[in-house]
């Protein structure tokens, strides 16, 4: 591997990540916090990113060292989106502080913290700025803005998009990003006067819509939305959140008014079957006692629905203690995750249905030996070799999960809550079962499984691949 | 420019990986996912699967949106089709791979009534540059500006050449006198643009640049001349080596051809009743000497397999043949057995990939001045062309030596008239020349983007353009 250009590229996108910190440090003079975390935080990744883009490499550049380059920026930027948390002081532990940066950047969305009311807004908009960040990518944002990057780009933005398969716009990938990028900013706008126009403060709808726009989880209040208890709010952030997990690519051809292929994505229309099946059944299992009248039982469900499926992770209400039924339902969802190129995460719509498409394809062959039949999706064919990566991906993400659940396991909690802890962050949706529900938090948990749940959120965020590649001793070779 | 290109192959390929260098948004199109999952590894392309054929694929491609289409597909029925149907679709420029000989006579009539703005066939234009080298075989490559008015040609410096070893400065008076220019030199793959502190070595690939009657002068004082070929041997019977017999032996060249497949054999004995055709394997060393090997000018090898062509060349070289042409289409290859002493490597798809560069610098710079050719040296690294300057062209009337040029530029030669005036420090550039500039790296669309803005505004004697 070229390390040596990966490390230059890594500093140069960490120089420009520095930038980013700089709306917080806005916000934080504005209300008359103590601006040196942010000074001293832009300092340090200023410094090293200059450090590293000015070592000078050969300039052999491929697939594998676009993976590195990607799982070694997110680990970073992880780690020093860390610091403002832990030099403001306000989250004392360090090991917290990097789970809640890991959980903002990764659009994770769980939090260890008890009290989030209590801290300081410069920190309180950083955690949500994060999401915004990290929704669509910081990789996608430096490819669209540094022209440096250059051949580079397209290895990087591959690697960070989700989804099995590559999503292009225009030919080439700047470009592609400025469209992703302009897309993600115009939403994330309406959002904000959205929410404002429903009645929210306005920097409530801004550090909001950035949680929903990343479909983080994060909010300003510790009852998430349940806090306003505001039917508008809720549709809006319900419908958002619905269209921040479509793929992206659909608003693009929404954009060129290329509105019968839109309709033509089976991913598409899989998902939005699967919303609307959850949320009726969940409705119909809701407790008719509590809730008053069926429509409010689809409000909440629509809800939490939209908000599991997406991978946000807002609440307006503990569905910990609806029925079992219900639970197990936001349980799948959780596995299912959001449409592929979107800011959600899970394993993705597109790869659950190659999975059950390959599932009915194999029953075919038991009956019919020698058939021969391919996979098609969207009217396309899906080559073997895709198929295959899809079914790795699958496999290796549930070894995942059971690692990290079975490492959870060791602080002695029961079975829903070390298990949904692991899904909730390898998937990134944030609040898991019982006393990690939607109402609770992981401040309970240990240090280890904390750390263990970070490093989930990121391969979870990244699809798995660009950080086992940093594990694997092929990639560190030189040959 | 939004350039679709239909056909993945070879050419399709290296003409992707040339346009996106020079930064154009391009689309691939390919029935073969495999293929275009390749393509899409290597480069940042947008890739559509589907057939050349099918106006619903071509226009899944952007056909209606797009500049340029080159068809590049294997059938030239397909390109033909492909060309009809993206013009109707909108394309503004289409670009077809013609190959078949069949087509040659009716190609006029083909390019009017389908609306193809340009036709390529690598093949003959393969065997025109190699029957360009059979004519003069001291280069190991020869490129021709202003209708042949002006020639570029490159060979590889020896030990014993005289001008090894010292600056150009201190040439031989008799070689000083000639109206030539060095312009640039290949060593190791690292292009030098020579001055006259410049001193060649051995190995160096030179390319000089002049009248055809100095060049002949400078190669004779060289002691390398050798006149043209007068029998040629060709191994391979391909549509290159078709094209080929077809120009040598109008040339009246004596030809051997050997041929494995029989009715190939047949066929080409039919149309070159001079020839002589052997059905045989050309690789095999014992049939070469059988048939006389060493008492040829030339070798040609134009099999299907790089390797095979390297491998026979070498043979050839060794057993003393003055003059061998080798067809590689790998480029890493042809650097290889450079150090080897194979100089005259020609490459269909590099050939191809020229032709169609140029087109489409032509139609980036439809206003400036024109660019009357473009021609690829020293394995892509460097760029030759022709201009013909416009009244756009800036810094008309001043003398060379007070303009800036940007580094790695350079004025090979001008032509003005009928006069061919090797430029020197009070030389000027004057509306209507057409001039030979040879540029290290490229992307030189226009006569202006030689100019190095950052100095020619202050430049003495610089009026406003």
């Amino acid at each position: 591997m070229n390390l040596l250009l990966v490390l230059k590229i890594v500093g140069r996108v960490l120089l420009f990540e520095s930038l980013t910190l700089l709306p917080p440090l806005g916000v934080a003079l504005w209300y008359g916090e103590d601006p040196m975390p942010f000074v001293s935080t832009f300092v340090l990744v200023a410094f090293l990113g200059a450090f590293l883009a000015s070592l000078s490499a050969p300039p052999t550049f491929f697939a594998r060292e676009g993976f590195c380059c990607v799982g070694m920026i997110w680990v970073l930027t992880g780690i020093l989106g860390s610091l403002p948390f832990y030099l403001s002081g306000a989250v004392p532990s360090f090991v917290d502080c990097l789970f809640e940066s890991f959980s903002g950047f990764t659009t994770t969305g769980g939090t260890v913290l008890p009290d989030v009311e209590i801290l300081p807004q410069g920190v309180q908009f950083w955690r949500c700025f994060s999401h915004w960040l990290g929704g669509m990518g910081v990789l996608i944002l430096a490819t669209a803005v540094l022209p440096s990057l250059g051949e580079q780009s397209q290895y990087l933005a591959r690697a960070e998009t989700p989804g099995p398969f590559v999503l292009k716009l225009v030919p080439r990938q700047p470009r592609t990003s400025k469209i992703l990028y302009a897309i993600y900013c115009v939403m994330t706008l309406v959002v904000i006067l959205l929410l404002w126009a429903a009645g929210l403060p306005l920097y409530d709808a801004v550090v909001h819509a950035f949680s929903i726009a990343g479909t983080g989880g994060f909010s300003s209040k510790n009852a998430s939305f349940a806090f306003y208890g505001n039917p508008a709010v809720d549709l809006i952030v319900s419908v958002f959140t619905l269209l921040f997990s479509l793929n992206f690519g659909l608003f693009y051809l929404a954009l060129c008014r290329r509105f019968k292929e839109i309709w033509k994505s089976e991913e598409l229309r899989f998902f939005l079957a699967v919303v609307t099946l959850s949320t009726v059944f969940i409705a119909w299992d809701l407790d008719p006692g509590h809730h008053q009248g069926i429509l409010e039982s689809l409000r909440y469900a629509f809800f939490h629905v939209t908000s599991v499926i997406s991978t946000s992770g807002f609440f307006t209400e503990d569905y910990a203690l609806w029925p079992q039924f219900s639970q197990m339902i936001l349980v799948l969802l959780m596995f299912c995750g959001s449409c592929s190129n979107s800011t959600g995460g899970g394993i993705k719509c597109a790869r659950v249905l190659i999975l059950l498409r390959t599932l009915r394809r194999e029953l075919h062959r038991l009956a019919h030996p020698r058939a021969v039949e391919v996979i098609k999706l969207d009217g396309r064919v899906v080559e073997d070799r895709a198929v295959r990566t899809v079914l790795a991906f699958l496999g290796c993400y549930m070894l995942i999960l059971c690692a990290a659940g079975l490492i959870i396991s060791l602080d002695g909690h029961s079975f829903s809550i070390s298990f949904s802890s692991a899904l909730s962050s390898l998937s990134n949706v944030g609040p898991g079962l019982e006393l990690v529900g939607p109402t609770g938090n992981f401040s309970a948990l240990s240090p280890l499984s904390k750390l263990v749940m970070s490093a989930c959120m990121v391969i979870g965020r990244l699809e798995i691949f660009p950080i086992l590649i940093l594990l694997s001793p092929n990639a560190w070779r030189r040959t | 420019m939004n350039i679709i290109i239909v056909g993945c192959g070879k050419v399709g390929f290296s003409l992707a990986e040339q346009l996106v260098r020079e930064k154009h948004n391009i689309t691939v199109m390919d029935p073969d996912e495999e293929t275009l999952q390749r393509a899409s590894d290597a480069m940042d392309i947008m890739t559509v699967s589907g057939s050349g054929s099918s106006a619903v694929d071509l226009r899944q491609a952007g056909a209606d949106e797009a500049d340029l289409m080159v068809a590049a597909t294997s059938s030239d029925e397909v390109n033909m089709v492909c060309c009809l149907l993206s013009k109707n679709l909108g394309t503004r420029y289409t670009i077809a791979r013609i190959r078949n000989p069949e087509y040659i006579s009716s190609l006029a009539d083909l390019r009017r009534n389908l609306n193809i703005d340009m036709v390529i066939n690598p093949e003959n234009s393969t065997a025109i540059e190699i029957s360009r080298l059979l004519r003069f075989p001291a280069a190991a490559n020869i490129e021709t500006f202003c209708r042949g008015r002006v020639e570029l040609i490159g060979f590889r410096l020896q030990e014993d050449d005289f001008l090894t070893d010292k600056p150009l400065r201190e040439l031989d008076p008799r070689v000083k006198s000639l109206p030539l220019l060095f312009c640039a030199a290949d060593r190791d793959g690292e292009v030098y643009i020579p001055n006259g502190n410049f001193i060649p070595r051995a190995g160096d690939q030179l390319y000089v640049a002049g009248q055809p009657a100095a060049l002949d002068r400078f190669f004779i004082l060289l002691g390398r001349y050798v006149s043209k070929a007068k029998k040629v041997f060709l191994v391979g019977g391909g549509k290159v080596s078709l094209y080929l017999a077809h120009i040598l032996d109008k040339l009246g060249m004596q030809l051997k051809i050997v041929e494995r497949d029989e009715a190939r054999c047949r066929m080409i004995s039919e149309k070159f009743p001079r020839a002589i055709v052997l059905c045989a394997d050309g690789t095999d060393s014992e049939l070469l000497e059988s048939e006389n090997l060493t008492s040829y000018d030339a070798f040609v090898a134009l099999t299907d397999r790089d390797e095979d062509n390297l491998i026979i060349s070498l043979y050839a070289m060794q057993r003393g043949i003055a003059k061998v042409i080798t067809k590689c289409t790998r480029q890493n290859y042809a650097g290889i057995v450079r150090s080897l002493g194979l100089d005259s490597i020609v490459s269909p798809k590099f050939i191809t990939a020229s032709h169609i560069l140029h087109m489409v610098r032509g139609l980036q710079n439809s206003k400036g001045s024109v660019m009357n050719s473009l021609h690829r040296i020293a394995d892509g690294h460097a760029e030759a062309m022709d201009f013909t300057v416009g009244p756009s062209t800036r810094f008309l009337g001043v003398p060379l030596k007070d303009l800036h040029l940007k580094k790695g530029i350079l004025l090979a030669a001008i032509v003005r008239g009928q006069e061919i005036i090797i430029p020197e420090g009070s030389t000027c550039l004057m509306e209507n020349d057409r001039v030979v500039i040879i540029a290290r790296g490229g992307g030189i669309l226009d006569l202006n983007d030689i100019y190095d803005d950052e100095f020619s505004f202050s430049a003495p004697g610089s009026g406003p353009q």
